[in-house]
C-alpha cells in the first residue's frame, strides 16, 4: 500500500485550521525574514514596473493619435515624445526583469534553505526516536515525511507565498491604476472575476482530488503488475494467466476511469482563463467604446486598460491550485509536526549515568509488560510478559525457547534496553536500569535480530558498523567466527564488495551471519541472538556457537531459538509459554523434569535424527 | 513463490551465486541505458498506430477543433483593432488592412439589415466578439477532452497488450530481468506516452498553427513591421534554449541527488535500531546534512536559472513591444510628415494594437517549445523501451496441434535429460538424468545445494526447456502437451508460498480448475482446506476464510502459508504433486498440522519431493540422490544408509550437526 493512500486527504472544511497548522513553520520563516522582506520589496517594485508598461504604451498611442490630429508641423515633437516613451519602456523592462529575478531568488531560494533546515531537524529527531517508535511506524510513512511532505512545505514557503503576494499586489496596484482611468469601467470589467475564480477553484479541487485518486489507482496497477510478475511462476504453473489478465484489466479500467475524470475537469479549466479575459474585455468594450468615442477616455488609456485586464486574469486559473497547495502544505506541516513531537520513549533523563563497570550480569525481578496490540494506539493493551524472574551472572549463557508468540522477542528487547520498564525490575550488574543512561547500556549490549539488516555499503563497513576504526585483523576475526569466510571467498571484491539493496544480494543466512560478525566485532558485554541462526544450517550454527565460546568467555550470551539443540548447552534455559516462564533450568534438569521442554526435545530429536537412536547430549559446558 | 527466491533459483546451480554479475537484458541494453531517443521517431510512432485504431474519429474531431480554435482566437484582437480604427478614431487606411475593414463594413451592413433587431455596427461587433470568445471556450474544452480520451483509450490497449505479452514470457526471461524494471514499463513508461496526447504532439501542433497564422496575418498587414517584430524571435529562441539546458542540467543533478537522499533515508530508517545500537548517530546526521545541503544547492542554482528564464521571456516581450512602437510609430509619423494628414495612414493605431497584442502572445509558445521537446523526448524514450520489450520473444513454444493427451495416471519419466540455464549455458545443471516414477509412487530428491533438485522439478513443469533427452508424463513427451494441460496435471507446492491479494478463499480457489480449464466452485476449495485442518488457522480471523491476505501473506506464519499452498494444490486435484519443501523452522504445532496435511495431499497421488527434513524423506517410497547433476544413488532410506555412500554422508552431516549441539 502506498503511503499516500493511508493519509487522510486534506478536507475542504479544514481551511481555517490549515492556517493554524502552519504555526510550527513560523520559526523557520522568521529566521529568514530578511530574505522575505527583500523578496517582498523587490516584488512590489517588479509589479509596479510591469504595470507601468501598459501606461507607457498607452501614452505612446496617445502621442501618435495627437500627432495625427495636430497640424503637420507637430510630427517632430511627437517623434521626440515617442522616442522618450520607447526609451522608458526599455528601461522599465530591464529594471523590471532585474528586480523580478532578485525577488524570485530571494523567496524561492529561501524556501529551499528552509526545507533543508527542516529536513535536518526532522532527521535529528528520527535519530533520537526509540526503536519502539519504529515498530509502530512504517518505513514508507516516515520516508514520505522526509521526502513528499517536505516538498509540499517547500511549495508552500516558496512559490505559494510568492504567488499569493504577487496576485494580491497585482490586483491592488492594477485595480488602482485602472480606477484612475475609469472607476465605473473598472468595477464593471472586474465583475466577472469572482465567478470565474470560484469556478476555477472548484475545478482545481476536482483535479487535485481526482489526480490523487488516479495516482493511488496507478499505484494499485503497479502493485498488481509487480505481484503478477513476481508470482509469474505460480501463475504459469497453476495456469492462471487468463484470470490474472482479467484482474489487471479491471484495475487498468478503474485507473482510466479516474484519469478521465481528471481530464474532464482539466479540459474545462484550461480555456477558462481566456474565457475570463474575453468576457471582461467584452464588458470593457461595451461600456468603454462610447466613452472613448466621445473623448471622455483617451484611446491610449483604454488600450492600457485592456492590457491590464489581460494581466489580471492570467493568475486566476492557478488560484485554485494555489489554495489546495496551501492546504496540502499545511497538512504536510502537521504530519511532520507529529513526528517532531513524538514522545521519545526511553529518553536520556537527567541524573542517569553510564554503568560503572559493565560486566554483563542481568537480573530480572518480577517483570510484567503490557503492549498495544499491533495496529497502533487505541488498541487494547495485552499482557505479553508476566512475572518474569531470573538472574544471570556475567559469563553465563541463557537460552530462551517457546512457541511463536510466547514473548521471547519481547523479553530480549527488554534485556537489550529497548522497551520501557518500571523501576526495580531490571538490573544490570546490580544497578537498576532506570538509573543508567539507556544509550550507554545499549552500547554494552549487542542484539542480533532474526531479520538482519544490511546497509548498502561494503561488507567491511557493514561489519565494522559499531567500530569503524577496527583493524583488518579484527574484522577478519569476526568474519571467521561468524562462519562467513567461505562466503567471502566467493564475493567478487571480498570484504570490499558492496552488499545490501544496491549491492550483491546475500542470502538470509549470510545476512544473519554478517549481523553476527557485526555484533562480535564490538565485543559486547552481553550478546543477544534473537533466533539469529534460524536460516543457518545446523552444522554451521554449531560451528558458530563453538567459535563464539572463547570470545564470549566471561561475557553474557542470550540465545533465543526454535531449534532446541542450539540452546541445549546453555547454563540456563527459560521455557516461555504465554508470556510466563513455564519451566526453567539447564538441559538435563529440564529433560529430567519431563515437561514441555522434554516433550519438545523428543519430537525434534526424532524429527532430525531418523529412526536410529542418538546418543544423549554431551551436556553443557558447565554441567552442574 | 516470492520473486527473490525465483530469481535466485538459477544461481543455485553455481556456488558462487552471490557474485552473479548483473548482465542487462538485451532489450534493456539497447534502449534503457542508451542515449535518449529522438523527439519524434517515425518508426516508433508507426508502431503506435495499431493502438489508435478506433480512435481516428476522435482524433480528427480534435484536430478540426484545434484549427477552429485558432481562427476564433485570432479573430478577437482583430475585432478590437477594427473597433479602434473604425469607431473610436474613424481614420482611413490603406492596403490589406483597408480590405479587411471593408469586409467588416459589408458584413456589418448585411447584419444591420438581415439580423433580427437590426443591430448597429457597434453592437454587432460586440456580438461577434462574444460569439468568438464563446466558441473558443467550447471548442478548446471539447478538443482537450477528446484528444485525451483518444490517448487514454489507446494507452489502455497498449497496457493490456504489454501485460499479456509479459505473461507469455518464459522463466529464463524473468531470471535475468528485475521485476521492478518491468513494472516501470507497464506503469510509468506508458504514462510518459500519455504526454504525447495530452501535452505533446497536439499542443505543439496547435502552437505551430497558432504561430504561423499570427505571422501570416502580421506579414499580410504590414510585412516591414512584421519582419521587424520577428527580429527578436531567433534571439529569444537561442537564449531560452541555452537557459533551458542549464535548468535541465540542474534538474538532473537534483533528481540524482534526491534519489541518493531517498535511499539514504530509506536505509537509515530501516536500520535505525542499528545506527542507535552502534552509536552512529553523529555520522548519520553528518551524512544526511551533506546530502540535504547538496540538494539545496542544486535547487538554489536551478531557481536562479528559472528566474532568469521567466524574466528573459518577459523582458523580450516588452522589448518587442518597444520595437513595434518605435518602428511602427515612426511609420505613422512618417505618413503624417509627408503631408497626407488624416488621409492614408500607412499604419493605423488599430494595426499597431493588433501587432502588440499578437506579439504579446507570440513568445510564450516559443519559449515552451524546448520544454515540450523534452517531454516528447521522454515519451519517445518510453516508447522505445516499451516496444523493445514487446519485441522480446522469449517464450516456451507450444504445439499448435497438441495430440489428444493420454489418460491421466500420474507416471513421470526422465530419459537422459541434460540441462543448463539459458543465462549460464556453460554450467551443466543436469548431466543425463534418468528415472521413472510409477503412478502413486512417492519419490524424494535429495542432494546438496546446487545438485539440480529444483531444476528437475522446473523441467517437469516445462518452465524451462530441457537440453537433450526427454521428459514424459503419462507416457507422452511434455513438449506435446498444451502447457495448460501439463500444468493442470502437475500441481506444485513451492518452497516460498506466493499469496495474492484477496481473501484466503480466493487464494485457495486459484488453482481449482476442472479438466476443461474452468474454475471450480469455492466449495471444493473449502473442502480441501477443511481436510487439511486449515479451519484451525482461520479460526483466529473474524471473517474466517473471507479474511483478506495482507501484503502477500504477512499475516501468516511461514508454516501457515505452507498449509495454504497444500490446500491450494489439493483443491486443484492434480495427478502429480511436485513439492519443494521449505527449509525454515516452524514451530511444533504447525509442524504437526503440516505433516498431517502432507499425508492427506499425497495420498493416492504421484509425488516428487525435494526434501529437507528426513521425516519427509521417510514418508517416500524411494529416494533419488543427486550430485552435481547426476543421480548417484537411489533406494529406500535404510538401503541407502546401509550403502554408506552419498546419502549416508549427507545424513551423517546433518546428524553430526545436531549431535554436536546436543
Amino acid at each position: 500500500m502506498s503511503p499516500s493512500r493511508t493519509e487522510a486527504p486534506p478536507d475542504a472544511g479544514q481551511e481555517t485550521t490549515a492556517l493554524a497548522e502552519l504555526k510550527p513553520l513560523l520559526p523557520y520563516l522568521a529566521k529568514h525574514r530578511r530574505a522575505y522582506v527583500l523578496g517582498l520589496a523587490t516584488l512590489i517594485a517588479a509589479i509596479v514596473l510591469r504595470l507601468t508598461i501598459p501606461r507607457l504604451l498607452g501614452a505612446s498611442i496617445d502621442a501618435l493619435e495627437q500627432a495625427g490630429s495636430a497640424p503637420a508641423g507637430a510630427t517632430a515633437a511627437a517623434r521626440e515624445r515617442l522616442l522618450s516613451l520607447v526609451g522608458w519602456i526599455v528601461g522599465t523592462a530591464l529594471l523590471g526583469s532585474l528586480v523580478r529575478v532578485s525577488s524570485r531568488l530571494a523567496v524561492l531560494g529561501t524556501s529551499r534553505r528552509i526545507v533543508h533546515e527542516l529536513r535536518e531537524d526532522l532527521f535529528a529527531k528520527l535519530l533520537r526516536l526509540a526503536p519502539s517508535y519504529y515498530l509502530r511506524q512504517s518505513t514508507g510513512q516516515l520516508l514520505s515525511r522526509s521526502l513528499n511532505d517536505l516538498v509540499n512545505v517547500q511549495t508552500l514557503s516558496g512559490p505559494v507565498l510568492l504567488y499569493i503576494a504577487e496576485t494580491a499586489l497585482l490586483f491592488g496596484i492594477g485595480a488602482a491604476m485602472m480606477v484612475e482611468t475609469s472607476p465605473l469601467l473598472t468595477g464593471a470589467a472586474l465583475l466577472p472575476f469572482p465567478f470565474f475564480i470560484v469556478q476555477a477553484g472548484r475545478l482545481a479541487k476536482q483535479i487535485q482530488v481526482g489526480s490523487r485518486a488516479a495516482q493511488d489507482s496507478l499505484g494499485e496497477v503497479s502493485d498488481k503488475v509487480s505481484e503478477s510478475l513476481g508470482g509469474h511462476l505460480v501463475i504459469k504453473t497453476l495456469g492462471l494467466e487468463a484470470a490474472d489478465a482479467r484482474r489487471f484489466q479491471e484495475q487498468s479500467e478503474a485507473y482510466r476511469g479516474l484519469n478521465l475524470r481528471v481530464t474532464r475537469a482539466r479540459a474545462r479549466l484550461m480555456p477558462l482563463m481566456s474565457g475570463l479575459t474575453a468576457v471582461s474585455i467584452l464588458v470593457a468594450l461595451a461600456l468603454g467604446a462610447p466613452r472613448v468615442a466621445d473623448g471622455r477616455i483617451a484611446t491610449g488609456d483604454f488600450v492600457a486598460f485592456l492590457m491590464y485586464l489581460q494581466l489580471l486574469s492570467a493568475p486566476t486559473a492557478t488560484l485554485g491550485f494555489v489554495i489546495s497547495s496551501l492546504q496540502r502544505g499545511a497538512a504536510a506541516v502537521a504530519r511532520i509536526q507529529e513526528v517532531m513531537v513524538a514522545e521519545e520513549s526511553l529518553p536520556e533523563l537527567p541524573g542517569q549515568r553510564p554503568p560503572r563497570d559493565p560486566r554483563g550480569a542481568i537480573e530480572v525481578r518480577g517483570l510484567n509488560l503490557e503492549r498495544e496490540a499491533p495496529g497502533g494506539a487505541g488498541r487494547p493493551k495485552r499482557r505479553v510478559l508476566s512475572e518474569i524472574r531470573f538472574e544471570l551472572a556475567a559469563g553465563q549463557t541463557l537460552g530462551i525457547v517457546g512457541h511463536t508468540g510466547a514473548g521471547k522477542t519481547t523479553l530480549v528487547q527488554v534485556l537489550a534496553r529497548l522497551l520501557e520498564v518500571p523501576a526495580g525490575v531490571l538490573f544490570y550488574d546490580g544497578e537498576d536500569a532506570l538509573e543508567l543512561s539507556p544509550k550507554a547500556v545499549r552500547r554494552s549490549i549487542a542484539l542480533v535480530p532474526q531479520d538482519a539488516f544490511l546497509f548498502s555499503a561494503t561488507l567491511r563497513e557493514n561489519v565494522a558498523l559499531g567500530k569503524p576504526e577496527a583493524s583488518e585483523e579484527e574484522v577478519l576475526e569476526a568474519v571467521r567466527i561468524a562462519q562467513l569466510e567461505r562466503d567471502l571467498a566467493q564475493l567478487p571484491q571480498g570484504l570490499d564488495t558492496v552488499v545490501g539493496e544496491r549491492g550483491v544480494n546475500l542470502s538470509g543466512g549470510q545476512r544473519q551471519r554478517v549481523a553476527l560478525a557485526r555484533a562480535i566485532l564490538v565485543k559486547p558485554r552481553v550478546l543477544i541472538l534473537d533466533d539469529t541462526l534460524s536460516a543457518v544450517d545446523t552444522e554451521t550454527a554449531d560451528r558458530i556457537l563453538a567459535g563464539l565460546a572463547p570470545i564470549m568467555a566471561g561475557r553474557t550470551t542470550v540465545i533465543v531459538a526454535h531449534r532446541l539443540s542450539t540452546v541445549a548447552r546453555a547454563d540456563r534455559i527459560l521455557v516461555l509459554a504465554e508470556g510466563a516462564i513455564a519451566e526453567s533450568g539447564n538441559h538435563r534438569q529440564l529433560l529430567a523434569a519431563g515437561g514441555v521442554y522434554a516433550q519438545l526435545w523428543r519430537s525434534q530429536e526424532e524429527e532430525q535424527q531418523g529412526p536410529r537412536g542418538r546418543p544423549a547430549p554431551a551436556g553443557g559446558r558447565r554441567a552442574p | 513463490m516470492s520473486a527473490a527466491r525465483l530469481k535466485a533459483s538459477p544461481a543455485k546451480g553455481a556456488p558462487s551465486a552471490p557474485g552473479r554479475p548483473a548482465t542487462p537484458a538485451p532489450w534493456e541494453r539497447e534502449d534503457g541505458s542508451g542515449p535518449r531517443a529522438k523527439a519524434l521517431d517515425v518508426r516508433l510512432l508507426r508502431r503506435l498506430l495499431p493502438f489508435l485504431r478506433g480512435q481516428w474519429g476522435r482524433l480528427s474531431e480534435g484536430l478540426a477543433l484545434l484549427l477552429f480554435t485558432q481562427v476564433v482566437r485570432l479573430a478577437q484582437p482583430t475585432l478590437v483593432a477594427i473597433l479602434i480604427d473604425r469607431y473610436l478614431l474613424a481614420r482611413d487606411s490603406e492596403g490589406n488592412w483597408a480590405t479587411l475593414l471593408a469586409v467588416w463594413e459589408r458584413l456589418a451592413a448585411w447584419g444591420g439589415q438581415h439580423l433580427p433587431g437590426r443591430p448597429g455596427p457597434l453592437p454587432l461587433l460586440a456580438l461577434c466578439f462574444a460569439a468568438c470568445a464563446a466558441l473558443e471556450y467550447l471548442a478548446r474544452r471539447r478538443q482537450a477532452w477528446i484528444i485525451d480520451l483518444a490517448g487514454q483509450n489507446a494507452l489502455f490497449e497498449l497496457r493490456q497488450r504489454l501485460f499479456r505479452h509479459l505473461q507469455r514470457l518464459s522463466c529464463s526471461f524473468y531470471d535475468r530481468t528485475p521485476v521492478g524494471k518491468l513494472v516501470g514499463r507497464v506503469t510509468s513508461d506508458v504514462e510518459a506516452l500519455q504526454e504525447l496526447f495530452s501535452s505533446g504532439v497536439v499542443t505543439i501542433l496547435g502552437d505551430f498553427v497558432n504561430l504561423s497564422a499570427m505571422a501570416a496575418v502580421l506579414l499580410w498587414l504590414d510585412w516591414k513591421l512584421a519582419l521587424a517584430s520577428f527580429l527578436a524571435v531567433p534571439l529569444l529562441l537561442y537564449l531560452t534554449a541555452k537557459v533551458r539546458v542549464k535548468v535541465r542540467a540542474c534538474y538532473e543533478i537534483f533528481i540524482s541527488r534526491r534519489s541518493r537522499l531517498a535511499s539514504f533515508l530509506h536505509e537509515s530508517i530501516s536500520g535505525m535500531s542499528l545506527i542507535q545500537a552502534y552509536a552512529r548517530e553523529g555520522r548519520a546526521q553528518r551524512d544526511h546534512g551533506q546530502l540535504s545541503a547538496e540538494i539545496r544547492d542544486a535547487q538554489v542554482v536551478s531557481v536562479g536559472w528559472e528566474a532568469v528564464l521567466s524574466a528573459l521571456t518577459e523582458l523580450i516581450g516588452s522589448l518587442v513591444t518597444a520595437a513595434i512602437l518605435w518602428f511602427g510609430g515612426s511609420l505613422v509619423l512618417e505618413a503624417l510628415g509627408q503631408g497626407a494628414p488624416a488621409a492614408a495612414g500607412a499604419l493605423t493605431l488599430g494595426v499597431l494594437f493588433l501587432f502588440t497584442d499578437y506579439m504579446g502572445k507570440f513568445f510564450q509558445p516559443l519559449t515552451d517549445l524546448s520544454l515540450k521537446y523534452t517531454v516528447l523526448q521522454s515519451a519517445m524514450t518510453a516508447a522505445a523501451k516499451i516496444f523493445s520489450l514487446m519485441d522480446v520473444d522469449d517464450v516456451i513454444p507450444e504445439r499448435l496441434d497438441p495430440p489428444t493427451p493420454p489418460p491421466a495416471r500420474g507416471s513421470v519419466e526422465f530419459r537422459d535429460v541434460t540441462f543448463s540455464y539459458p543465462n549460464r549455458p556453460d554450467e551443466a545443471v543436469l548431466r543425463g538424468v534418468s528415472f521413472r516414477v510409477e503412478p502413486g509412487e512417492h519419490v524424494a530428491l535429495v542432494g546438496a545445494t546446487g545438485s539440480g533438485k529444483t531444476s528437475t522439478l522446473k523441467l517437469l513443469l516445462r518452465l524451462y526447456e530441457a537440453g537433450a533427452g526427454a521428459i514424459l508424463l503419462d507416457g507422452q513427451d511434455v513438449r506435446d502437451y498444451a502447457l495448460a494441460e501439463l500444468r493442470r496435471r502437475v500441481g506444485i507446492v513451492p518452497q516460498d508460498v506466493f499469496l495474492f491479494e484477496g481473501t484466503i478463499l480466493e487464494n485457495l480457489a486459484l488453482g481449482s480448475r476442472s479438466a476443461d480449464g474452468r474454475p471450480l466452485s469455492e466449495e471444493r476449495a473449502l473442502l480441501a482446506a477443511r481436510r487439511l485442518g486449515l479451519d484451525e488457522i482461520v479460526a483466529r480471523f473474524d471473517r474466517g476464510y473471507r479474511q483478506e491476505v495482507s501484503e502477500r501473506g504477512k499475516n501468516f506464519s511461514s508454516g501457515e502459508r505452507q498449509l495454504i499452498a497444500f490446500a491450494r494444490a489439493l483443491a486443484a486435484a492434480p495427478e502429480v504433486v511436485v513439492l519443494d519443501e521449505a527449509t525454515s523452522n516452524v514451530d511444533t504445532r504447525t509442524e504437526e498440522l503440516l505433516s498431517h496435511a502432507l499425508d492427506e495431499l499425497l495420498a493416492g497421488r504421484t509425488a516428487l519431493v525435494i526434501a529437507h527434513r528426513l521425516s519427509t524423506v521417510r514418508h517416500c517410497d524411494r529416494i533419488l540422490v543427486l550430485d552435481r547433476g547426476r543421480i548417484v544413488e537411489q533406494g529406500s532410506h535404510e538401503a541407502l544408509l546401509a550403502l554408506g555412500g552419498h546419502y549416508a554422508r549427507l545424513h551423517e552431516l546433518q546428524y553430526r550437526g545436531d549431535g554436536a549441539a546436543g
